[in-house]
């Protein structure tokens, strides 16, 4: 046998060669890839340590899972702890409130805390200071975006920093990194308001909590709720893009003491004799330097932040101004700022015209406790005020709606006590689904043109979609026009004004049941008299950048308040209109304007809010309300949801390695709510504080945990089979090469045998 | 003779099996610069060209991180067939530049092997074929499932994405995905 191979291959020598050198470059091959894939291996090998080191940098899953924290009993010494003082300062027309939020860390890691919190609709938010020990570090404003990123560097860069970014208009969340074992940081905004006025009556309103709002759940549902989306993204179809940015965790108040100690001081520098001051929400100490001055502070020190803090006060009798006229000098413009009270027509005169009321009465959970007693008092009490040749309709919603009447019917004997009964027996549960609501009030089924036609929303507003309901308002007002009445002691301010706004009716709000009468019958005050109409004004002299740009219709007792940019403080200004149906007209000289402050600010926050409106009725599309928002914010340094102030403190303090653990302050419920029918069982809100590690470079969307959104966009597959088959080639190449040796040891062994 | 079948056998399935491996490599390798060619033609001519007279795609955008020196030409569309020469622009999300979110996707271990060293704060630099050029910073990256990217398409904001398959250095292929994302800080031309 061994023989005949021989002499075969003797037979076929040049075969044998060839197949000899085939096999030799074959090997040579095999080295060279050999060689090639250690080298290849080698570049991996360093790739492999820095993802593997990444990965666990980056998994959000383990980074989440780190330490959830659920206390059971409540307040607990390791929670970070906050303190609120607000100082405000009236001075005439305007006001300028110093909120300073004390942080203190009691706990012995580093830490970094969120913090949601209430302002003004009007506030226009343009200092942020930051106090570390002894010094003080000052924020820039910066646009959104941008300074989020010099946040997340200097957070982990071990810097402290402090964000003040707006959520809504009304509703703003104060981020600080960095607060060491121990140590306490004030963090301190100061933002400018126009005083409110009514009648004879001014006010200022400081929100101290922002209520839990409703969300309507995105029409899509997924069903894999995995908790580690990324923070900035949601699915189309979402209402409420950004939930988890408004919604802290909240304390349930049978289980916990309040939180946020706030104490107020208010120095009232009316500009003109005062008579009564009043809080309505909270007890207060009064004292009066001279006549015109009053220093406001808490009769019980500091409160827990779980109502708003609302002001008023009146002149003394027979001095009421109806006119007020303040000019400042910024840059090279001045600003001015007018309020004009119309005179209200003789309502003798004037034979009222027939109307259509709708009324909406939102019987939602979060109306449940004192707000849906308040409610129902209000809607009974206009119930009341109709007149039989009045027509009528009601409507009440929680997620689900029932319209009393197939259209609106005569407010006869029969028909109101059978309205009457209907809102009697109405119960505070379930969700808030507003649009459905309102849609039905405003769809104007008589279209009655000799009837004026009004809406009556009595809610809380504490939605979260409440650009859906501006949209629908915008789209089917028609003739209708929109009064909302808040109710509670935490409304949704910036709800209400702009829906009044949009449907060119007026805002009322009710804190308490004592409130309903009087207010309700200011309200209805404006229902049953003429608005002042067609309102104009008009500089003699110079040129000006007035806002409103349109000026909407002026309510009995409201005052018309106009800002406007000028060149020149010279000349008068003309204002017309039409009270009822006879022509109205003033002309004020700008020379006796007064000293005012912040008036620049408030002329940019009004034209911030009106490129607002203009987005919403579709006048101006989104860039560029964008860009001019964008531009006045950054002029007027102002935050708003395109801008943030952002301070940094340049000197290291978190030791490198240190992990830093984020926390979610909580919230109080606000004053008369009741947490069963916000939450529904109590056990399921048991989070208290919510901690995470977070020592990574970049993990911004862990800020807030997000709740899992059905994606409309799927990833496609991204990774070849390049590696696995050259990984695989080479295995089968090595094992051929060895097959092939042993092969040829044993040949070469029989051989010698 | 026959001792030799076995052995060559399996060095020829090896070889044909690392070779075409290699030339998954090779080809994204050469139709980035096939594309890159196209893509500047783009460009000077304003039209769509494409990168070769049978490709079923075209260059949309140039991806740069001037920072680490990557760059990668986008296609449209992200097929199969189109990721085999460069990351893909997602159908039915926005253009670089356009108000909205644009998605564009590429395999981990060919074009977008760099996203693992882009860190948050860098520059992302988009041409677009119509010669206009966006700037983007990156700000936030996230492990998301394929099915589940949170990535919201109705976005009111100017955003990008960055997606691969996540993780970097796996060999199989499984349902995460890495995504990088960035906001529109600037624009020019």
């Amino acid at each position: 046998m061994d023989t005949y191979d021989t002499a075969d291959s003797d037979e076929h020598p040049v075969l044998g060669r060839l197949i000899k050198l085939g096999l030799f470059l074959l090997a040579q091959g095999v080295a060279v890839m050999l060689v090639a894939f250690v080298a290849l291996l080698v570049s991996f090998g360093t790739g492999w340590s820095a993802t593997a080191e990444q990965a666990s940098l980056l998994q959000p899953g383990e980074a989440r899972s780190g330490s959830l924290l659920l206390k059971e009993d409540g307040v607990t010494t390791e929670a970070i702890r906050l303190g609120t003082d607000i100082d405000i300062t009236v001075s005439g027309p305007t006001l300028r409130a110093r909120v300073t939020q004390l942080f203190r860390n009691p706990t012995k890691d580093w830490v970094a805390a969120t913090y949601v919190y209430p302002l003004a609709t009007n506030g226009a938010v343009d200092t942020l200071k930051m106090v570390v020990g002894d010094h003080v570090i000052v924020g820039d404003i910066k646009e959104r975006q941008q300074a989020r990123v010099i946040y997340e560097q200097a957070r982990s860069a071990g810097h402290k920093v402090a964000l003040t970014e707006q959520e809504r208009p009304n509703v703003f969340t104060n981020s600080v990194a960095n607060i060491g074992p121990g140590e306490t940081v004030l963090v301190q905004i100061e933002y400018q308001e126009p005083v409110h006025q009514a009648g004879d009556e001014y006010s200022l309103r400081v929100p101290l909590v922002v209520a839990p709002r409703y969300n309507p759940a995105p029409i899509v549902q997924s069903v894999d709720f995995r908790k580690d989306g990324s923070g900035w993204g949601a699915m189309t179809t979402d209402p409420v893009p950004d939930r988890d940015h408004i919604s802290p965790p909240v304390l349930d108040p049978a289980r916990n003491a309040p939180v946020n100690p706030t104490s107020i001081t208010v120095r009232l520098k009316a500009g003109f004799a005062l008579g009564e001051v009043r809080s309505h929400q909270h007890n207060v100490k009064v004292e009066s330097p001279d006549n015109t001055t009053r220093i406001v502070t808490l009769a019980d020190g500091a409160v827990p932040a779980d109502r708003d803090f609302e002001l008023t006060w009146k002149p003394a009798a027979g001095m009421a101004p109806s006119v007020g006229l303040f000019r400042e000098h910024v840059g090279d413009a001045d600003y001015l700022l007018a309020f004009v009270t119309p005179p209200s027509a003789e309502q003798a005169t004037q034979k009222p015209l027939p109307r259509e009321v709708v009324f909406v009465i939102d019987n939602s959970g979060s109306m449940g406790g004192t707000s849906i007693v308040q409610a129902k008092a209000s809607l009974l009490y206009a119930l009341g005020r109709l007149q039989p040749n009045d027509r009528f309709n009601v409507i009440r919603f929680d997620d689900t709606m029932d319209v009393l009447f197939p259209a609106s019917v005569p407010a006869d004997a029969a028909h109101v006590g059978e309205a009457t009964s209907f809102v009697s027996a109405l119960q505070a549960r379930g969700g808030t689904e507003m649009v459905p609501a309102m849609r039905a009030a405003l769809s104007d089924k008589i279209s009655d043109s000799s009837m004026v036609r009004q809406v009556v929303f009595l809610t809380d507003g504490a939605i979260g979609n409440e650009q859906q309901l501006f949209e629908t308002i915008t789209a089917m007002r028609g003739r209708s026009r929109v009064f909302m009445v808040g109710i509670g002691s935490a409304p949704n301010t910036y709800l209400m004004t702009r829906a009044a706004e949009l449907g060119r009716g007026a805002f009322t709000h009710i804190g308490s049941v004592e409130q309903v009468e009087e207010r309700m019958r200011g309200l209805f005050a404006k229902l049953e008299n003429p608005a002042v109409t067609g309102l104009t004004a008009r500089f003699s002299d110079a040129r000006a950048d007035i806002t409103p740009a349109i000026i909407p219709d002026v309510y009995r007792d409201e005052p018309l308040v106009l800002a406007a940019r000028l060149d020149k403080l010279a000349g008068s200004l003309e204002i017309k209109g039409r009270v009822g149906d006879r022509p109205w007209s003033v002309t004020l000289p700008l020379q006796s304007a007064a000293e005012g402050k912040g008036l620049s600010k408030l002329w940019a926050k009004r034209k911030i809010g009106d490129a607002e409106v203009a987005r919403t009725m579709r006048e101006m599309s989104p860039e560029e309300s964008d860009k001019a928002i964008l531009a006045l914010a950054l002029d007027h340094q102002i935050v708003t949801r395109v801008t943030s102030l952002v301070a940094v403190d340049r000197t290291p303090s978190r030791p490198e390695g240190e992990p830093l653990k984020l926390s979610d302050l909580p919230i109080n419920l606000p004053a008369g709510w009741d947490f069963e029918r916000v939450f529904g069982e109590r056990p399921q809100v048991p989070t208290q504080l919510r901690e995470r590690h977070a020592d990574a470079r970049n993990q911004s969307e862990l800020r807030r945990p997000t709740p899992a959104a059905p994606d409309a966009i799927r990833l496609p597959k991204t990774a070849t089979s390049a590696e696995l088959k050259m990984i695989a080639g080479l295995a089968l190449l090595v094992l051929a090469l060895i097959l092939f040796v042993l092969n040829r040891r044993r040949r070469l062994l029989t051989d010698a045998a | 003779m026959h001792r030799l079948i076995s052995p060559l056998v399996l060095a020829l399935v090896g070889l044909i099996l690392f070779g075409d491996g290699v030339y998954i490599h090779a080809k994204g390798w050469l139709a980035q610069v096939l594309l890159e060619r196209a893509f500047d033609r783009s460009i000077a001519t304003g039209q769509a060209v494409k990168p070769w007279s049978w490709a079923d795609t075209w260059p949309v955008a140039r991806i740069e991180v001037k920072r680490i020196g990557a760059s990668a030409i986008v296609l449209e569309g992200a097929s199969g067939q189109a990721l085999a020469f460069g990351p893909g622009h997602l159908q039915h999300t926005a253009d670089a530049g356009q108000r909205g979110i644009a998605v564009y996707a590429a395999h981990r271990d060919t074009h977008f092997r760099f996203l693992r060293d882009v860190a948050i704060g860098d520059v992302i630099d988009i041409t677009r074929s119509d010669g206009r050029h966006f700037r983007y910073r990156a700000d936030s990256s996230a492990v998301v499932r394929f099915d589940a990217s949170g990535i919201d398409a109705m976005t009111r904001g100017f955003e990008l994405v960055l997606a691969t398959c996540w993780p970097f250095d796996a060999v199989t292929s499984g349902p995460e995905r890495y995504i990088l994302h960035a906001t529109l800080i600037g624009g020019d031309r």
